[in-house]
């Protein structure tokens, strides 16, 4: 141990990560059934952290000196019980100090079969799946899932009961079970980046880390043999395609720049050709995923050198798949916008009036605002500007309100 | 340079519960000032005590009695001390007041060594 290690050894995020890696390791020895007594152990031994680094310094290896703790915590946990349920001490010697990434990438990917059982509810798995793998607070869930902390306390409290009252056992499927039970898996991950690359557009940084987790998860489940399906593969390709446009989608000011506005060099080239790779992978899939589609539709905006050299036809006929595969109103939207630029804004806007019937349109801002810059093009300056009216009227951030509202004034100049 | 004893008080019970990544920033606001301090050679000695009550032992018609701790009227107890080096009291009060302890619900009592 060094002389009083200063914070520098202290890496960001490091005890978010090490929370994860170590609920994993102290699942397989506790089991399912005993999460919450986990996150107590957890509890301690970043309590500990806090009463020795301040005096001691900090240690030469953190995440070394936090697993022994936490195993040590988990140990006396044991030993105090002792009376009521008989344990093998030397169950502990399975659990590795040091640094081991096979073990690491079985335990977590277990953690995560727990966290995502399709018995638990979508909202519970991506909750489970951000709290005990990826180690965040339930008051950074609660934002990004716009609810109370109270409410994600509750819902993990719940979900936590029917782990035990289920009897879910850690360990990674096999066979016809695995099949049945990976897209859950997917999905979390899936909704874990949408949560994070919504909510993340205002400073909210560890909402936004989100995202970066989604990333890492979908990494690591295409690199288990288990678990790397063509769909999986898909879904990295489509995470990393996004993520590779993040630090390009917000401007000078904190506003949010469309795809036509963003400096392309910012993009992140090393993603991309990550994502290229994944789609490669993930066309070994005996069937197409929404994900495959998905994937398809952002590699064609990250090939394109200029907004305006992109291929409008080829991502029109993904969207014209994608509403087939998953018509909901954002994909819906998407494929009018797709149609406007391969066949010009007549035709789209007639597609898009066309979904005025759903309901679900109503009150969805981009709906209206993308009807309003359908109308502009078209020279249609008073209904363009009425359009953009409904949309400020609907549920909106900050940004997208005042990028909304420039649209509207605009009108106005012109006509 | 007189030396003095910071004795960290704090409310009975564990606290609000933390995400790991608030456990960090905490754990780096304490080393950061504890870093301060040594780096301005003021800092002798601190720990950090077991979170629990402890036990108190009096004097009892003749036999010494040993009971859970704190002490009965009090809610709080000593989560641990810092020792330090000051000019007098005023300085060493400027120096308590930096540490993050205050920023957490925590109290400091300061107190001076005996001098000769």
């Amino acid at each position: 141990m060094s002389e009083h290690g200063g914070t520098d050894l202290l890496v960001e995020g490091l005890f978010r990560r090490e929370a994860g890696r170590l609920a994993a390791r102290l699942t397989r020895l506790f089991g399912p059934a005993r999460l919450p007594l986990v996150e107590d152990v957890l509890q301690e031994t970043f309590a500990a952290a806090l009463a020795r680094w301040p005096i001691d310094g900090a240690p030469e290896r953190p995440a070394a000196w936090l697993a022994a703790v936490a195993r040590n915590k988990a140990l006396d946990r044991l030993r105090r019980e002792v009376r009521e349920q008989p344990f093998d001490e030397a169950l502990f010697d399975a659990m590795p100090i040091t640094e081991e990434p096979k073990a690491d990438l079985d335990d977590t990917l277990a953690l995560m079969f727990v966290a995502c059982h399709p018995a638990l509810g979508e909202d519970a798995q991506a909750m489970l799946t951000l709290k005990t793998v990826c180690g965040f607070g339930v008051n950074d869930i609660a934002r990004a899932y716009l609810t109370s902390s109270d409410a994600v306390a509750q819902r993990l409290v719940r979900a936590k009961a029917d782990i035990r009252k289920l009897g879910l056992t850690f360990e990674i499927p096999e066979g016809g079970e695995l099949a049945q039970r990976l897209p859950a898996l997917l999905q979390a991950v899936y909704l874990l980046f949408t949560g994070g690359y919504t909510a993340g557009e205002g400073e909210d940084l560890i909402v936004a880390e989100f995202c970066v987790e989604a990333l890492r998860l979908a990494e690591l489940i295409t690199r288990h043999p288990a678990t790397a399906t063509g769909e999986a593969h898909a879904l990295a390709a489509l995470l990393s395609f996004q993520h590779a446009r993040a630090s390009a989608r917000i401007g000078n000011s904190g506003e949010l720049l469309r795809l036509a506005e963003q400096d392309r060099s910012l993009w992140d080239r090393e993603l991309i050709a990550r994502g290229f790779a994944h789609l490669q992978e993930a066309m070994t899939a005996r069937e197409l995923s929404v994900y495959h589609v998905e994937a398809g539709a952002a590699a064609v905006h990250a090939s394109a050198k200029d907004f305006d050299s992109t291929d409008w036809q080829q991502l029109a006929q993904y969207y014209a798949m994608l509403e087939e595969l998953k018509p909901t109103a954002v994909v819906r939207l998407n494929a009018a916008v797709a149609t406007a630029y391969a066949e010009g804004p007549q035709i789209a806007l007639l597609k898009l009036d066309r979904l005025s019937g759903d309901r679900r349109m109503d009150d969805y801002a981009l709906f209206h605002a993308t009807r309003g810059d359908l109308l502009f093009k078209l020279g249609r300056h008073e209904a363009a500007h009425a359009a953009f009216g409904k949309a400020l009227e609907c549920p909106l951030s900050d940004p997208e309100r005042a990028f909304i509202a420039t649209r509207a004034k605009s009108c106005r100049r012109v006509s | 340079m007189l030396d003095f004893m910071l004795f960290l008080h704090q409310d009975l019970g564990t606290g609000p519960i933390r995400s790991p990544e608030e456990m960090m920033a905490v754990t780096k606001e304490y080393m950061a000032w504890a870093d301060r301090m040594r780096a301005e050679g003021r800092l002798k000695g601190g720990e950090r005590l077991a979170n629990d009550p402890g036990k108190v032992l009096r004097p009892k018609g003749g036999r010494i009695a040993v009971t859970d701790g704190p002490y009965a009227e009090t809610k709080e107890l000593i989560g641990g001390y810092f020792a330090i080096s000051a000019t007098d009291y005023d300085e060493a009060c400027r120096i308590a007041e930096s540490c993050p302890h205050l920023k957490y619900g925590g109290r400091i009592e300061v107190r001076q060594f005996h001098t000769m």
